[in-house]
């Protein structure tokens, strides 16, 4: 995640070069048509699946444990202000600030994109979202359609 | 095959510059007062990366000039009559009712993250019973205090989403006036804060951000705010549209 190096209170424009930000913007955003035929986007689904915070999981629970346990309290007490915190991370010295939690999260984020794998992570998290390809029949996303599936792409638009 | 961006009232269109999803030209297909932006596409499998970009690059090139209702990124329909028999056709009550909300208005976007250090080292201080598990599950080999581990990370996983919750609740509370509307979305990330967007008059862009400075100054450096916009109003648009003649009907 890019770290804003703009002064409090000015408005940033995204940056669609990263591509954090547009996922962040448009990923699961914008009108829904029901009728619509979804194509395949390889890489996005599971993007959005494993960006999304998994908070009850014992997986986290040890990560959290293991970021807490080798937590320093006396120099975490000396934290820097707010300038030097960006300082050190727009210039690359945020490994050692991000381990633990954070991390995991990333690995999992730039890791592979086999199709199988995709379709397990779906299962896993029974999200619902698994548009890609033939699966779009049950419920279309997670904002809860009662009107989805059902419908195939083929030549419905037909009667007018 | 047809990929759709967005929809916008006809005759309002400035020329689209920006390529669209596999590189192809912006056309409009018109019905009625409105028009939806579309390209051909060919292929069936679209790299995401860079087709996302395309998506975002053709409404934002639009969306400077006039008020346009993203479609949400991967819809493809059959043809041109299934853009108007699909889309336009049978929402155009509620397209018109969305375009003349959302007209003069952009989206706001307001995110937070935590540094996880400093959050945690925060959560240890304020609540005894984590500390105590702490010092505990510390003195015990890693093996053997296995379950102890989950349960103190269940705990501070409850901490870290009281405090979340806290601070997502607080931003609202100091933002949502300067707003018309907003809406509270999932945090990406695991250190992650939150996640808000906002719908805010063009004119007011200033003094929302004035709002967003002065919270900035309340949060301190607990956590890192990130003030994105203007965009189209992607968190706003977000009816679930009907299909022109159900065929399960």
């Amino acid at each position: 995640m890019s770290i804003a190096t703009t002064p409090r209170g000015y408005i940033e424009r995204p940056r669609p070069s990263g591509l954090a930000d547009v996922i962040d913007v448009i990923l699961d955003k914008g009108l829904v048509i029901d009728a619509y035929v979804r194509v395949a986007l390889i890489g996005i689904e599971i993007l959005t699946i494993d960006a999304r915070i998994v908070i009850a999981s014992v997986d986290t629970y040890l990560r959290f444990a293991e970021a807490v346990n080798r937590l320093d309290i006396a120099q975490a007490n000396q934290q820097p202000g707010l300038p030097e915190l960006m300082e050190e991370v727009t210039s690359g010295g945020a490994s050692s600030k991000t381990k633990g939690v954070i991390e995991g999260v990333k690995e999992k984020i730039t890791g592979g994109d086999e199709d199988e794998d995709e379709e397990d992570k779906e299962k896993d998290k029974d999200e619902g979202k698994s548009q890609s390809r033939s699966r779009r029949s049950s419920s279309s996303s997670r904002s809860g359609s009662s009107r989805s599936g059902s419908r195939s792409r083929s030549s419905s638009k037909g009667g007018s | 095959m047809i990929y759709v961006y967005g929809v916008l009232r006809r005759g309002r269109r400035a020329q689209v510059a920006a390529a669209g999803v596999e590189q192809a030209p912006i056309r409009g297909v018109e019905h009625g007062d409105v028009v939806a932006l579309v390209s051909d596409l060919d292929g069936t499998v679209l790299a995401a990366a860079r087709e996302v970009r395309a998506h975002w690059g053709v409404l934002d090139e639009v969306a400077r000039s006039v008020t346009v209702l993203p479609v949400r990124f991967g819809t493809v329909l059959e043809d041109d009559d299934a853009v108007r028999s699909s889309l336009l056709e049978p929402n155009a009550e509620r397209i018109t009712e969305l375009l003349h909300v959302l007209d003069g208005r952009v989206q706001l976007n307001v995110r937070a993250h935590y540094d996880e250090e400093r959050l945690l080292a925060d959560i240890i201080r304020a609540s005894p019973t984590v500390a105590a598990m702490r010092e505990r599950v510390k003195g015990l080999p890693a093996q053997a205090a296995y379950y102890q581990r989950i349960r103190l990370g269940e705990l501070v996983a409850g901490e870290v989403a009281r405090v979340r919750e806290d601070d997502a609740r607080r931003a609202l509370e100091a933002l949502d006036p300067h707003a018309v509307a907003s809406r509270v979305e999932e945090p990406r990330g695991a250190d992650g804060a939150f996640a808000l967007a906002f719908l805010v008059e063009r004119g007011a862009v200033d003094a929302f951000g004035a709002a967003v400075a002065r919270f900035r100054e309340q949060a301190g450096d607990r956590v890192r705010i990130r003030f994105v916009g203007p965009l189209p109003p992607y968190s706003f648009a977000d009816d679930e549209l009907r299909a022109g003649s159900p065929a399960w009907a």
